[in-house]
């Protein structure tokens, strides 16, 4: 079972990628590496309006990750609290990681030859701290940390008493 | 497994974990407003940037300008010590000097200056972004030199020179009472550098229920998320403004308590809002009749409501009566000073910017030779001048020579208009002096550059010229070279030129002297969180307005008594499918300019790894349909041409905009380009834009950067042409 999530409402995000900044300042990924990356996605219906909202492509910590089974050196291992952890010092950089993620959400170091993703910031959440980008950072407050099911409903009741009339089904 | 509570900005845990030496809280100053931040120190280095969860004005929450702060101050081509030029301007070649050379030499330049041409000889200049505004002009003041040159003239200085003379001060948008109805006008708060509050406090309002209305040519993300979406014609604010006040008079929704008591000059203005009708606003502005009618009813009925208004409609022809129209909005519309509307905060009781400047000590034979005082008359009321007066001065020697130019934290070549003419005035200004991080293109045609202290670097009281109540401390963290702050730096100067006795042994005596009245030092204060002035409401219900008439001023007495329309009207930009018909033949489209983006703050940061990584190339804006029509695809290099001059920048297509307008963006220059000029004609879009006197605010004197005519095509077809 899952204990933590990064979970993003995307309906309310700016685009103003200051977590990917937050996440660079902990991280230091290389300059064309980013283990979050905000851009704008597709049409989107939100509240019967046409719109292009932002999207963020970050490693989502699937349930049933691909990219552990992908991986010949045994680098990436998914943790009891479901985080699933890419060890940079085990990987051997032959990308199969990638070709098997099906979200793209996992990036290539082309100074170190290492596979590259977010790993939830695991150095931190064991020391009691939460994750770079979800530390409050966000101005929309849109990056939550944490139990899942709490996360949802958290941004169910948002969305209620930002539009109560069309969002009163959700 | 056991839980672990988790809380944010753990600086306890933060400290242990990292082992930081310690934690400073500070106040940020990447833009043109101010976030608490907690700035963590390791061996004597900033280690990491977060916001502080106890500042009333981001509440924990940062930016990627702040948090790139750490790349600016360890950057390896930061200027960190003095510099004179050896080869000619523009050549690159620099030589590292002293101090004590450096201001004894600026010493001695500003005397012979003053005395044989006069103090009015020599320009003080300052951009947006250290806050040294007050201190520049106590040099200035003190040394009996009237010329400022400051992007006042199109950059806030509207909005505190037009509020002033309506309502006696700046209506701030009171975020902490829950405004139920927010007019977000020309702004992109939430990525851009807005005064006062930022997109967090806007963020929960939206969160909390709040109506969102949006005014914008573009459809921004603010846009996109509102309930109503004006999306109008590039220049037209002021028509679309005077269009809604029809609505909300003919249809009796505004504040009948209001306007009976506490405004000036109804029954004209009435007369001229009725010249204003639906019909000939929708043929003006492009937006439907019924969108107009919406927005109106909704602002109008909504309680508390307030507009959050931005820079994009002070930099066009009609600045000063686009603000004004939206003054009207505010207060006929009940919501000036009232609870969760706009309130007129009082700061604390400390010197203010004014006093602190020592406008009164520049002698009023002085004051009357400010540079275009006579036609800019509300810019110069509030000693702001129009750029182009002083490029003038310097080329033709109009109506006196220009010898000497300072310019701290400005980069004119790229920022002000018609860039090909600050070029030549700067090639031809014989002493030029810029206090800055990097050898900018403007540095690069100076004689001398000083090395600038950031943020990180100096004690300051943050927001000391802001107008939502606080100011906050802003604590030196680090020392990097040479660096000084500018306030160091021209306290220091001011006793090499005489002015010792206005001035203090550091600047440390001079934050003592803002705080006087409030019986504190900067040493205590420096112990403080924040100081909020005292809070009130409805304050003309008992005071009035401080205005001439103590009234809201619908109908300006000082716009009159100066020799302007008291009343707002709408001109036609000065190029426009209207006004210049012809011209619209050969260059098709309406050209904006200045769409923000994430991570740079005007011509700043694009040496910043992490904030360039953001955005790495100068993006035009283009419809899907013009693109078609123009051969454009996306990703493509583009030449954008006005009858000034053309810049290349790359095609993004955008479908959330008329497809007559073309975006594009301001402030490139390439830090990475080995010239020493830096790309600076590349892309800058101000090699576009007009700066002549006619297409100016005729009062304010802003230069219409906004709203201009190109055409557009693809690079590679430009040996065709």
């Amino acid at each position: 079972m899952k204990k933590y999530a990064l979970i993003i409402d995307h309906i309310s995000c700016w685009g103003c990628k200051t977590c990917e900044v937050a996440c660079k300042q902990e991280n230091n990924a290389p300059e064309g590496v980013k283990l979050i990356d905000v851009f704008e996605g597709g049409l989107k219906t939100v509240d019967d309006k046409t719109d292009v909202i932002f999207q963020s492509n970050v490693c989502i910590h699937c349930d049933e990750p691909a990219c552990v089974d992908s991986c010949p050196e045994q680098a990436i291992a998914q943790r009891d609290d479901g985080i699933v952890v890419l060890d940079e010092k085990t990987c051997t950089g032959c990308r199969l990681c990638m070709d098997a993620c099906p979200y793209h959400a996992i990036s290539f170091d082309t100074q170190k030859d290492v596979a590259k993703k977010c790993n939830l910031c695991h150095h931190r959440v064991d020391n009691g701290l939460i994750p770079a980008c979800a530390d409050n950072v966000c101005l929309a407050h849109c990056i939550y940390f944490g139990d899942p099911d709490a996360i949802q409903r958290q941004i169910n009741e948002k969305h209620i008493r930002r539009n109560p009339v069309k969002n009163k089904e959700l | 497994m056991t839980k672990t509570t988790f809380t944010y900005a753990n600086t306890a845990r933060e400290m242990e974990v990292y082992g930081y030496d310690s934690m400073i809280k500070s106040h940020c100053r990447m833009c043109h407003g101010g976030c608490g931040v907690l700035v963590y120190l390791k061996d004597g280095k900033v280690a990491k940037i977060a916001g502080d969860p106890d500042c009333p004005i981001n509440h924990g929450t940062l930016c990627s300008k702040g948090i790139g702060s750490l790349q600016l101050v360890y950057h390896p081509d930061r200027l960190t010590h003095p510099v004179k030029r050896k080869g000619p301007k523009g050549s690159g070649k620099w030589q590292q000097i002293s101090w004590d050379e450096a201001l004894d030499t600026i010493a001695e330049k500003i005397l012979n200056y003053k005395e044989s041409f006069g103090a009015e000889s020599i320009v003080m200049g300052y951009g947006t972004g250290r806050e040294n505004e007050a201190a520049i002009y106590r040099f200035a003041n003190l040394l009996g030199t009237p010329n400022v040159l400051t992007a006042g003239h199109f950059c806030y200085g509207p909005r505190l020179a037009t509020t002033i003379i309506t309502c006696g001060s700046n209506p701030i948008v009171d975020y902490e009472n829950h405004p139920k109805c927010i007019m977000v006008w020309g702004n992109n708060l939430v990525i851009s550098n807005p005064d006062c509050y930022k997109g967090e406090p806007f963020s929960r309002a939206l969160d909390a229920g709040a109506k969102l209305i949006a005014v914008d040519p573009r459809r921004t993300r603010i846009a996109a998320r509102a309930n109503v979406w004006l999306p109008l014609r590039p220049g037209s604010d002021t028509a679309l403004a005077l269009g809604m006040l029809n609505v909300i008079i003919n249809e009796v929704l505004y504040d009948k308590d209001f306007v009976e008591n506490h405004v000036h000059g109804w029954a004209s203005f009435v007369e001229r809002v009725n010249e204003y009708p639906l019909s000939r606003v929708e043929q003006i502005t492009w937006v439907t009749k019924e969108k107009i009618r919406e927005a109106a009813v909704l602002f109008a009925t909504t309680k508390p409501a307030a507009i959050q208004w931005g820079v994009a409609i002070e930099q066009q022809i009609n600045c000063a009566d686009n603000n004004r129209a939206l003054l009207a909005l505010m207060g006929i519309t009940g919501n000036i000073d009232a609870r969760g509307g706009q309130v007129l905060f009082r700061p604390p009781k400390i010197k203010n910017v004014g006093q602190f400047g020592a406008h009164k000590m520049l002698s009023k034979e002085q004051a009357e030779k400010r540079l275009g005082g006579n036609r800019f008359r509300l810019a110069g009321n509030f000693a702001i001048i129009n750029p182009k007066c002083v490029w003038d001065a310097i080329l033709d020697e109009s109506p006196y020579p220009v010898k000497m130019l300072f310019l701290i934290s400005s980069n004119p070549v790229i920022t002000r208009a018609n860039a090909r003419q600050v070029y030549r005035a700067l090639e031809k200004t014989e002493f030029m002096v810029v206090s800055d991080f990097f050898l900018t293109p403007t540095a690069e045609l100076a004689d001398l550059v000083l090395p600038a202290a950031t943020w990180l670097e100096m004690d300051y009281i943050g927001d000391f010229w802001k107008r939502h109540g606080y100011i906050l401390p802003r604590r030196k963290v680090v020392q990097v070279g040479k660096c000084r702050s500018d306030h160091e730096m021209l306290n220091d100067l001011a006793h090499r030129v005489g002015q010792g006795q206005h001035w203090w042994e550091t600047f440390e005596g001079g934050l003592d002297y803002i705080l006087e009245p409030m019986g504190i030092t900067w040493q205590e204060f420096k112990a403080m969180e924040y100081i909020r002035g005292e809070l009130t409401y409805e304050k003309h219900k008992e005071h009035g307005f401080s205005t001439p008439t103590r009234k809201f001023e619908l109908y300006s007495t000082l716009l009159e008594k100066w020799g302007y329309d008291p009343l707002p009207q709408f001109r036609e930009p000065p190029e426009s499918p209207y006004s210049t018909p012809e011209l619209f033949k050969e260059h098709p489209y309406i050209l904006i300019t200045g769409r923000r983006q994430p991570g740079f703050f005007h011509s700043e940061n694009r040496q910043l790894p992490w904030l360039r990584e953001l955005h790495r190339d100068p993006i035009v804006e283009i419809h899907p349909e013009t693109a078609e029509k123009e051969g454009i695809e996306e990703g493509d290099w583009v030449i954008i041409e006005s009858l000034r001059g053309k810049v290349r920048q790359r095609a993004k297509l955008f479908a959330g905009m008329d497809p007559r307008i073309v975006s594009a963006e301001h402030g490139w220059w390439f830090p990475e380009k080995k010239d020493p000029l830096h790309g600076w004609d590349e892309s800058n879009i101000n090699i576009l834009t007009d700066n002549a006197y006619e297409t100016c605010d005729p009062a304010m004197g802003a230069t219409n950067v906004r709203t201009l005519l190109c055409k557009i095509y693809p690079e590679n077809r430009e040996g065709d042409r």
